[in-house]
């Protein structure tokens, strides 16, 4: 998933499945790094008119990730993490992606509050290997590499954990098309998740809703052993340049009780963008 | 049990002050064994506790000794297979900047990935900030501390403090507070954590870490992890548990431990005679009683046992006495244990509570119990042959038979001349401890002799003083040799141990002072702290030039010091411009030439390595050594062996070149400045603050300031010496006290007698005072004597198993004139009250005496 930020213009759309922020199991020796926010908010959009019939659950989420492929994107995120006892903390960031699912790449600049500004990160997706992240922080004019190395960690107190934000390979994980709920009102497939063997992932297992109507993204649970861990929902649906887009993602640490909103604003898809933004040395530039 | 309650008891009783003197022995004795090996413990201790609770989950640590290593290396650590989680660390210590808490270390580590591995558990944060790691790494001045630093210095969440950095003193803004347990209580709970790039800007660190830390996979084995990262990194690094750290720790303390053992060996020994005294005189006055018990039908063992269980109740209550006086002397031991490691090491830990061992102490416990009966095994035996008809004999116990004197001093020759063969063939390190040994054993062994010979050859001299108290003072002291010469034993074996470190002391010093002179010549030293010996903060290369273009200024030389391992010992690498240093401070080499070295080893084709890294390590000029850096295996000849002291474990001095080519670091510890003719040192010292004023933090140092702290830091490295000393002393006393106390009791009929027959008072004492000025003169002579050769032994020791430092044989004239005066007068002292005792004592008590 490190690998997949968006669209991918690199092999096989179906071969590279994001289940979106933070939804289902991953981890993974082939995946090294998570594709953090920025990343995997692309994934969690679906566009596209309705498939002609039903499809096994793997070929329904092969068609939720190629209904969500573009070829740059740009949003204005806000991030309001509520913790337990009521505390609220917002966070904005901008940010730009381009390329598709294999070989994209994502700038991602916090704007507020005042203490993070300018923290920008670069995300660069490979088709083959993990991808390669670097933070810049302003204050001390410092570039630094990421490694993820325990995603199992919250990012950045934020209720997501680094294993959430990632994409995930589709031949990765055995699905069960489990039969049709209703969530929210809307019909939908509820698919079971697993990672194969060859995978390592916090989570045990996932269950998956995709609307019919759309094929996008419900509701993801995660579990470890039998307990629901974290519960990630997509709302605000919105068709967005022809693309069925989740504006509001909010995930709930079913433990400690907090949560955390990402609502996506002023969403473009395929803006114009140069690969020269999307470098080091434009991360510094900033 | 009865005879204890019924026979014994009675007697403590009656001689309460002479059983407390007696035990006193013990006490000491225990007490420095215990307090001196506890405030070691102690440090040590606080040392791994440290390393423990910052280490976390980490079970691996990797590091290239204190020189630090590429920020790249990370990434082959990352991508290592075994490891689950690899984080970079950066320690450094600074000033609190506040006054009275001393110094802070400060953790930097990288908060995207530490926290699998370290706790923080956050006492009071805004959670919105604190719990956000991004806001902490965003903000350049972000700082945890813990709850108790916090407290004690009245900062919450949001205060700001400031710190000494490498960039002079900065402003930090407290961003979390942690509860004081686990990680928060390391180091004191004097700790703050900071982002590691942060940090690396602050300390002066360029793109370096300190250290990795990380957390193997699940299933894989640390041994496995271990090995991988050792192919994957090469030998330039080491890759062990976080409790190797404090196997190094314990390296640099074993110098110390060596000397705690001989201080407690002999401290020991001077209560073993001590304890023998008393026995002795014990069973002499007892001998009556003896006499009755064995005619009431009591064995000659069940007397044996008698005496020996009393010895063995006197050894543990002095024991249990040493065990709490060496306790409560362990925690200012160990506060100086610390201070010496920082200063002489740069190794800074402080032990804020004392680490009492059970081994230890019941070692202790066992060795006072059981030095006490060792002691008490000759009086016991005596005693045990008691003939009830003897026993009404007076005095005769007292005399040296001419058999024994022949015996003990065929076993002293024999003893001698295995301790000189011991010593005199190269052969392993036990042998040459086993010949130590024997030599105090034949000086043991030969002291009554003696102390015989002596007493015998001073009798005239005391004659002539004082005719009558001189000769009758005299005669005490032949007549009852073993009294006399268990006390001038006492007092020998304290003396010896004075003047033997007493001479380490001077020699170490003088050799210290030749080599600053030597060495330390140039007119200004540039530090980032203000003790040369850290090296938590160091200066960029660039800063070189700089100061090279300052008015003033003719020379400038960058020296770069770390401490790395060599062949798993950890020594101090010296890199510096050679050409330069040959030309203002060039040294006699002990081994190699003393020009060709300097040209070899400033062309990068050798190296010149200490004296005492030289013997301790057994190498010679020419021999090929290897070193293990990060960027290879710097594998160069030993052009020359100077002597060299920036290093107790010593040091190899190389071009600053070959130290930057291998292990890819140009900062710098310290400049060298050598000034203009015409130019003052304190012109050019204002110069250089001003020109970093607000920018680094920099201390200039003159010539004659060095010199005076690297002598200060020597002086608090004997100072330990000097309590070691002052025990000493105080044991030498005590003897004397004992011995007359005893000798004074022993002697009450024969001093009621003079009395009777018109003996004045005035006599009388004058008889006692001469008879301890005679035993401390005795003691004095045998103690210098035995001294002269402890000190070639301890010379001995510090060559081969401590520094490797060749210290020239002096003696110490001038401790050994000071402590003439200083015994004498003990021991008049010491005699004044025992001689009041027996000139007040009833006269009839004293004639019914026995």
């Amino acid at each position: 998933m490190n690998d997949a930020v968006g669209s991918s213009p690199v092999g096989p759309a179906c071969r590279r499945v994001p289940i979106a922020l933070g939804s289902s199991p991953v981890g993974g020796r082939t995946v090294r790094r998570p594709r953090l926010l920025a990343g995997a908010l692309l994934g969690l959009t679906l566009g596209s008119p309705a498939l002609a019939a039903a499809q096994d659950a793997r070929q329904i989420v092969q068609e939720v990730q190629k209904r969500g492929d573009v070829r740059s994107q740009r949003y204005e995120g806000l991030l309001q993490v509520f913790n337990a006892r009521g505390t609220v903390s917002d966070k904005r960031w901008m940010l730009e992606r381009l390329g598709s699912y294999g070989a994209s790449r994502v700038v991602l600049r916090f704007t507020q509050p005042a203490e993070v500004r300018g923290v920008a990160l670069l995300v660069v997706n490979h088709p083959d290997r993990a991808s390669d992240q670097w933070m810049w922080t302003p204050s001390i004019e410092r570039d630094r590499r990421i490694a993820l190395q325990d995603r199992s960690q919250r990012f950045f107190g934020t209720d997501f954990s680094f294993e959430d934000l990632e994409e995930r390979d589709v031949q990765q994980f055995d699905y069960v098309l489990q039969g049709e709920e209703a969530v929210d009102g809307e019909s939908c497939w509820r698919i079971q998740s697993v990672p194969t063997r060859t995978k390592s992932s916090q989570y045990t297992r996932s269950i998956v809703w995709v609307r019919k109507s759309t094929y996008t993204f419900a509701r993801i649970d995660n579990y470890i052993g039998d307990q629901v861990v974290r519960r990630l929902t997509y709302g605000d649906m919105a068709d967005v340049q022809g693309i069925w887009t989740a504006r509001r993602l909010e995930m709930t640490d079913l433990r400690s009780g907090s949560r955390t909103r990402l609502t996506l604003d002023r969403l473009q898809y395929n803006v114009p963008m140069t690969a020269d933004d999307f470098t080091l040395q434009a991360l510094r530039r900033q | 049990m009865n005879l204890l309650r019924l026979i014994s008891w009675p007697y403590v009783r009656k001689h309460v002050l002479r059983t407390v003197l007696t035990t006193a022995g013990i006490v000491l004795g225990v007490a420095v064994f215990v307090g001196m090996h506890t405030a070691n413990q102690s440090v040590l201790f606080a040392f791994n506790s440290t390393v423990d609770r910052i280490a976390g989950k980490t079970e691996l640590q990797v590091s290239a000794g204190e020189t630090g290593f590429d920020e790249a290396v990370l990434e082959t650590v990352q991508g290592a297979a075994t490891v689950r989680v690899a984080v970079p660390v950066i320690e450094a210590v600074v000033d609190s900047q506040r006054e009275g808490q001393g110094n802070l270390l400060v953790l930097g580590t990288d908060m995207t990935g530490d926290r699998s591995l370290r706790d923080y558990d956050l006492e009071d944060a805004d959670e919105a900030i604190i719990d956000d790691p991004l806001v902490f790494l965003a903000q350049a001045d972000s700082i945890m501390l813990t709850k108790a630093f916090a407290d004690r210095n009245g900062l919450s969440v949001n205060s700001v403090m400031t710190l000494g950095t490498a960039l002079g003193p900065r402003a930090f803004t407290v961003r979390g507070i942690m509860k004081s347990k686990g990680l928060a209580s390391a180091f004191g709970g004097n700790l703050a954590i900071m982002d590691i790039y942060a940090a690396q800007r602050m300390f002066g660190r360029g793109r370096t870490f300190d250290r990795i830390d990380l957390a193997t996979r699940p299933g894989v084995t640390i041994e496995e992890a271990g090995a991988e990262l050792r192919t994957l990194l090469g030998p330039g690094f080491q890759v062990d548990v976080p409790a190797g750290r404090g196997q190094q720790f314990q390296a640099m303390t074993a110098s110390y431990g060596i000397m705690v053992s001989i201080s407690s060996l002999f401290a020991l020994f001077i209560g073993m005679f001590i304890i023998y005294n008393a026995f002795a005189i014990a069973v002499t006055q007892r001998r009556s009683e003896i006499g009755i018990l064995r005619a009431l039908g009591a064995t000659g063992s069940q007397v044996r046992r008698l005496f020996l269980l009393e010895s063995a109740a006197t050894g543990l209550v002095g024991s249990l006495g040493g065990l709490a006086l060496g306790l409560l002397m362990a925690r200012g031991i160990a506060a100086s244990i610390g201070t010496i490691m920082q200063d002489v090491y740069g190794v800074a830990q402080r032990a804020d509570e004392i680490a009492t061992s059970p081994a230890l102490l019941g070692l202790a416990l066992a060795v006072g119990v059981g030095t006490s009966v060792v002691a008490a095994l000759i009086p016991a035996g005596q005693a045990a042959r008691v003939d009830p008809v003897q026993a009404l004999q007076k005095g005769r116990y007292q005399v040296l038979s001419a058999g024994e004197n022949r015996a003990r001093l065929m076993a002293a020759a024999a003893l001698g001349i295995v301790s000189v063969l011991c010593v005199a063939v190269p052969t392993s390190r036990p042998v040459f401890y086993a010949g130590y040994l024997l030599a105090i054993v034949v000086a043991l062994l030969l002291g009554p002799i003696l102390a015989l010979v002596l007493s015998r050859a001073i009798r005239p001299l005391l004659k002539w003083l004082r005719p009558v108290e001189g000769a009758l003072a005299a005669d005490s002291l032949i007549q009852a040799p073993r009294r006399t010469s268990a006390s001038v034993a006492a007092l020998m074996l304290s003396l010896a141990l004075v003047t033997a470190f007493a001479g380490m002391a001077r020699a170490s010093y003088n050799s210290i002072l030749d080599w600053v002179n030597g060495t330390l010549n140039p007119d200004l030293f540039v530090s980032p702290s203000q003790d040369v010996v850290t090296r938590t903060l160091r200066f960029p290369a660039a800063m070189g030039d700089e100061l090279a273009a300052l008015p003033g200024i003719e020379r400038v030389q960058r020296v770069r010091n770390a401490r790395i391992l060599f062949r798993g010992t950890p020594v101090m690498i010296v890199a510096t411009d050679i050409a330069s240093l040959a030309e203002t401070a060039p040294r006699e080499p002990v081994e190699g030439h003393p020009t060709e070295m300097y040209r070899l080893t400033a062309a990068g084709q050798g190296l010149m390595i200490s004296d005492n890294l030289a013997r301790l390590a057994g190498l010679h000029a020419g021999d090929a050594i290897e070193i293990p850096a990060p960027a290879g295996i710097i594998s160069l000849p030993i052009a020359g062996i100077i002597v060299d002291y920036s290093d107790q474990q010593g040091s190899i001095i190389m071009d600053q070149a070959v130290y930057q080519r291998y292990w890819r670091d140009d900062t710098v510890n310290v400049f060298r400045i050598y000034l203009r003719d015409d130019a003052t040192a304190d012109a050019v010292s204002r110069s250089i603050l001003s020109t970093y004023a607000g920018e680094r933090q920099v201390f200039v140092l003159t010539n004659g300031e060095l010199r005076d702290y690297i002598l200060r830091v020597t002086d608090q490295w004997f100072g330990l010496t000097s309590i070691q000393i002052a025990v000493a002393v105080f044991v030498a006393i005590l003897g004397i006290v004992n011995t007359l106390t005893v000798s004074i009791t022993d002697r009450r009929r024969e001093l009621g007698v003079l009395k009777a027959v018109g003996g004045l008072r005035g006599q009388i004492r004058r008889t006692i005072w001469l008879e301890a000025i005679s035993i401390g003169t005795l003691g004095l002579v045998l103690g210098f004597a035995l001294g002269a050769l402890n000190l070639y032994y301890i010379l001995q020791i510090i060559e081969r198993d401590i520094a490797g430092m060749r210290l020239d044989y002096v003696f110490p004239f001038g401790t050994a004139l000071a402590l003439v005066p200083v015994i004498l007068i003990a021991a008049f002292v010491a005699a004044l009250w025992p001689a009041e005792s027996a000139v007040r004592g009833s006269l009839v008590e004293a004639l019914e005496y026995e």
